[in-house]
């Protein structure tokens, strides 16, 4: 059998071993599968990365179709989709290598991608905010989650910010302010100590 | 912590400001979630007029209507904040600039310190008086030559000069005429003579 890679219509290149069947069952014996979990792990987070995804659920391997991660978790070509049981097995692998969180916390629905580390996601953080001028201003969450012109930071969950914003303080880069309505952050040029 | 010290301080007006812009976020979501709605009822109405029941796709486009004032109420208010805004921060810019202008005069000052007048001109003076001692130095150098020694040298440059052949090209003057020099009516007929040669006419004398 002939596996070859596909791009999908949002141009995502998936790989050949995207279209092989025995990809898409769990495997009964534990290094093949083991195997197959880290293609699915490396897989989900460059998809993830390409679309800008935060989070992934078991539902998204349950519902009929229509879903944001439908290219990769289904290959109508070979009529094959991700079962729910595979999903969460490998969900929970990723939890297991911290590469994803589970969120909120206490459940083994749906997890957040760590497809950026806390300290990538702050170094993001913080050129957003010196590329766009926002030094020394006091920003709310809202606005670096969802800034008028796009940014990377686009609809990034608050506890992928939170962490980030931990990280920059730590180095005197940022500052949280909070208040009784909610958070907000000030960034500082790199210098300060 | 160790890090925050170097921090600014939160202050209470930075709390203002991001309880404002909090407000304006929360402005914002609610305009989105009125959005959502309005195309919801427009869903609807369609809906209704498919299936013929005019008078309820009319209750949802009236919904629609009043959802719309909402909208246009809330652009107003969102203006409003977000004005509010701007002028906080650019009024902190002008506060900064001030600070700056501030301790950029108090340097300045600092500067003039040192720099005052009596000590200006005390350093012109002294240096008036150097070059005066200069010029004096130079005209007891140059006095100190006498006449005679001023002809010597004066002589050797000329020698100098002559043995570069620079003194020939400087006396190529003409020689002084020999012949005697002719009265100016004999000169007019000369050269009324060599006219008529050349011209081969006859002149009538006048």
């Amino acid at each position: 059998m002939n596996f070859s890679a596909h791009r999908t219509t949002t141009g995502f290149l998936l790989p050949s071993i995207h279209s092989a069947p025995p990809f898409y069952t769990q495997q009964p014996n534990a290094a093949t599968q083991a195997v197959f979990t880290e293609h699915w792990t490396r897989l989900l987070l460059a998809y993830a990365r390409h679309r800008g995804l935060f989070v992934l659920r078991v539902e998204d391997a349950e519902v009929s179709a229509g879903g944001e991660w439908d290219e990769v978790l289904r290959n109508p070509r070979i009529n094959r989709r991700v079962k729910p049981e595979l999903l969460s097995h490998i969900l929970d692998a990723m939890v297991g290598k911290s590469l994803a969180a589970y969120e909120p916390a206490g459940q083994t629905r749906a997890a957040l991608l760590h497809w950026r580390l806390p300290e990538e996601w702050a170094e993001v953080l913080h050129e957003w905010a010196t590329k766009t001028g926002q030094l020394n201003t006091i920003l709310t969450f809202y606005e670096i989650s969802d800034p008028p012109d796009p940014s990377a930071l686009s609809g990034i969950p608050g506890a992928l910010l939170r962490p980030a914003i931990a990280i920059l303080a730590k180095s005197g880069r940022a500052q949280l302010i909070s208040i009784s309505d909610g958070d907000g952050v000030r960034f500082f040029p790199r210098s300060a100590k | 912590m160790g890090g925050s010290q170097s921090m600014p301080k939160i202050t209470a007006q930075d709390r203002a400001i991001l309880d404002l812009k909090i407000q304006r976020d929360k402005l914002r979501q609610y305009q989105r979630k009125i959005q959502v709605v309005l195309d919801r009822e427009h869903e609807i109405a369609k809906q209704h007029l498919a299936a013929g029941h005019k008078d309820r796709a009319l209750v949802a486009l009236r919904r629609r209507k009043y959802q719309e004032g909402l909208l246009v109420r809330t652009d107003g208010q969102l203006e409003s904040l977000e004005q509010l805004v701007s002028t906080i921060e650019f009024s902190l810019v002008q506060v900064s600039v001030l600070h700056g202008l501030k301790q950029g005069n108090d340097v300045l000052k600092e500067i003039h310190k040192e720099l005052n007048l009596e000590s200006v001109e005390k350093l012109l003076e002294e240096t008036a008086e150097a070059r005066e001692y200069q010029r004096e130095m130079d005209n007891m150098l140059t006095n100190s030559l006498s006449l005679d020694e001023e002809d010597a040298v004066q002589a050797e440059l000329k020698a100098l000069q002559r043995e570069t052949g620079n003194a020939e090209i400087s006396l190529s003057l003409p020689d002084a005429p020999t012949s005697e020099p002719v009265s100016p009516e004999r000169e007019e007929g000369n050269r009324r003579h060599e006219e008529e040669r050349a011209t081969g006419r006859v002149a009538i004398p006048a």
